[in-house]
């Protein structure tokens, strides 16, 4: 299957500090990956460069057949890729409903010159309208429109960043610990969610995540991550029992 | 006997009101909407009053080929002699005045944020305050400005009308047309999907930019537009007072603006013109009225601080978020899905 990501050989340096060290990997289209790895171990910063956060000391980062890094974080959105926190970071200030319409690229009434005069956005704001109102039933939001952000429930604030990616016509999603802080069970159904998602709409995801428990039932493929390079990469249960990792993961 | 000047204390406080309306609804951009601590306003405002003093009074002075400059005794002297001539050529001064005032204070915040923006919202205001006081003391050691002296003879737009109380009349409706004006204006970009944007900003910056939203240039619009307006009311404030002097751009005056906007409310256009009603209300009947109450131990300048402050303080006790509230931006798209939502459950 084609890549939609590709990682070649990056390396993030902090001053002596080598907090990627060549990495290079990839993720197929429609797939579901992991990256784990101790705490430390370079993950976070992996999605910072390949988010655009970060501009890579070496090596290089390609998305759909284009290179991207070196980008500013919005313009590696415009690209189509989502990036997501380990707390959901949400735009307390403002309602359920301004959060989810907030991020669709390219609005007209976001360009200055065109926002005071309403004729020139409003059709585009209806029609956002209505991807945003399929969004919000399919998760069960829809009553809660009105709702300030910062008064949900921390279930309720994942859904909204997820739908909040959903309404963009991103294909690539960086899920930074999806599952944590999350019962069990939760946890469990927003996984099963994801796998749905990339059945239905073919979107591929790129998830750290600590809670193993949980990750190794859904992901095609994992990558391990120690000191910043690869330490072991496969199937879920060729890398779990891998000794190198049980080392990394007991020992560090 | 109390004496009470009650019409010329309205014409008074309503051109006071609308220019201070102008400042706290720019600032209340900046402040309220997108979250940047602008503590250089001042500097702005600045800009446009010596913008309209120079323009309007060097040209006059040209016309009629005197080399004295407007800060000295025979320059002013001419400006009063001349400046009322030519009706059309002193509105026409006061408009061009505007218009180069609102562009270039507009293009000066701009090009200020460039180093500022990426590093941070504290460094923004840092930067806005130190260049406020930096300019304040460039144009007190600057000789074509008139130095500690400032510019004076500025020619009143309407002084060519020999009733004064209507020339103030005329004025006061200027003013409050250029302030419905931008609210209007301030009213329409903040109801839209570029309020949106700037208050996503205010909120969580990162995220914003995660979610494509280019932060830097909306800030730079966003300090281009407010600093554009305080240098509109720096000109109206010129051609008002006839005169400007470096003591008139203190950083007092920028807190000054700051405690409308916190008095009105944050994000509120509404309470940004309540705030600066207020605030110039206090300071208008503290001069009209003081005099008259024969108090010398007290200039209506404390009394204004010590009434503007406990006002701060018991809004916020009682009304944190200051008299008006935020609401939510208000967009087509609300009506849009109430209605899809509505139709869902009929349909069902």
């Amino acid at each position: 299957m084609r890549n939609i990501l590709e990682v070649k050989d990056v390396a993030k340096h902090f001053g002596g500090v080598k907090a990627l060290d060549g990495v290079t990997l990839e993720i197929p289209e429609k797939g579901v990956i992991g990256l784990i790895g101790p705490n430390g171990s370079g993950k976070t910063t992996l999605f910072n460069v390949i988010s655009g956060f970060y501009i890579p000391t070496r090596g290089e980062v390609w998305y759909n057949g284009e290179r991207i890094d070196g980008l500013n974080p919005n313009e590696v959105f415009l690209k189509g890729i989502v990036r997501t926190f380990q707390i959901p970071r949400l735009f307390n200030s403002l309602t359920l409903l301004e959060n989810v319409i907030l991020t669709p690229p390219h609005q007209e009434g976001e360009r200055i010159l065109k926002a005071p005069i309403k004729s020139a956005w409003e059709k585009q704001e209806i029609q956002l309208a209505e991807k945003a109102v399929y969004l919000l039933k399919k998760f069960g939001l829809a009553d809660l429109i009105d709702a300030k952000v910062s008064e949900l429930s921390a279930a309720h604030m994942k859904m909204v960043e997820t739908v909040r990616g959903l309404i963009t016509d991103a294909r690539l999603y960086l899920l930074d610990e999806p599952a944590a802080g999350v019962a069990y069970t939760t946890a469990r159904e927003l996984f099963s969610f994801i796998t749905k998602l990339r059945e239905e709409e073919g979107l591929a995801f790129f998830i750290i995540e600590h809670r193993l428990e949980v990750l190794m039932d859904f992901v095609d493929y994992v990558y391990v991550l120690h000191n910043g390079k690869l330490l072991s990469q496969g199937k879920p249960d060729e890398v779990i029992n891998d000794p190198k990792v049980i080392e990394a993961y007991l020992g560090g | 006997m109390l004496q009470f000047d009650i019409l010329g204390f309205l014409a008074s406080w309503g051109t006071f009101l609308g220019i201070y309306a102008i400042l706290s609804i720019s600032l209340n951009l900046e402040v309220g909407f997108t979250g940047m601590a602008n503590f250089g306003k001042v500097a702005f405002y600045a800009i446009g009053a010596y913008l309209g003093a120079i323009i309007s009074t060097y040209t006059i002075l040209a016309i009629h080929n005197i080399s004295s400059p407007p800060y000295t005794t025979e320059g002013i002297i001419a400006l009063g002699r001349y400046g009322g001539e030519n009706p059309a050529l002193t509105v026409g001064l006061f408009v061009l005045s505007l218009i180069i005032g609102f562009i270039v204070a507009g293009v000066v915040g701009y090009l200020l944020t460039y180093p500022t923006l990426r590093v941070g919202p504290a460094f923004l205001g840092i930067t806005l305050l130190s260049f406020g006081e930096l300019l304040r003391i460039f144009l007190q050691n600057y000789e074509p400005v008139g130095k500690t002296n400032g510019i004076a003879g500025i020619p009143h737009p309407f002084v060519w009308v020999a009733n004064t109380a209507l020339r103030d009349w005329l004025y006061v409706i200027v003013v409050l047309g250029i302030l419905a004006i931008v609210y209007l204006y301030a009213q329409r970009v903040v109801n839209s999907p570029f309020g949106r944007v700037l208050k996503a900003i205010r909120d969580d910056e990162t995220a914003a930019l995660c979610m494509g939203k280019h932060v830097p240039r909306t800030k730079a619009t966003v300090l281009f537009i407010g600093s554009g307006f305080a240098g509109v009311a720096g000109v109206l404030m010129a051609f008002y007072l006839s005169s400007v002097n470096p003591n008139m751009f203190v950083t007092t005056v920028t807190f000054n603006i700051w405690a409308m906007v916190i008095l009105g409310g944050l994000a509120n256009n509404k309470g940004a013109i309540l705030g600066a009603g207020i605030v110039t209300f206090v300071d208008r009947i503290l001069t009209f009225v003081t005099p008259n109450l024969g108090i010398t131990a007290i200039t209506p300048d404390y009394m204004r601080w010590m009434v503007v402050g406990l006002l701060i303080v018991l809004v916020l006790m009682f009304l944190p978020k200051g008299l008006i509230p935020e609401k939510p931006i208000d967009t087509p798209v609300w009506k849009a899905v109430r209605k899809l939502l509505k139709e869902e459950v009929n349909g069902e």
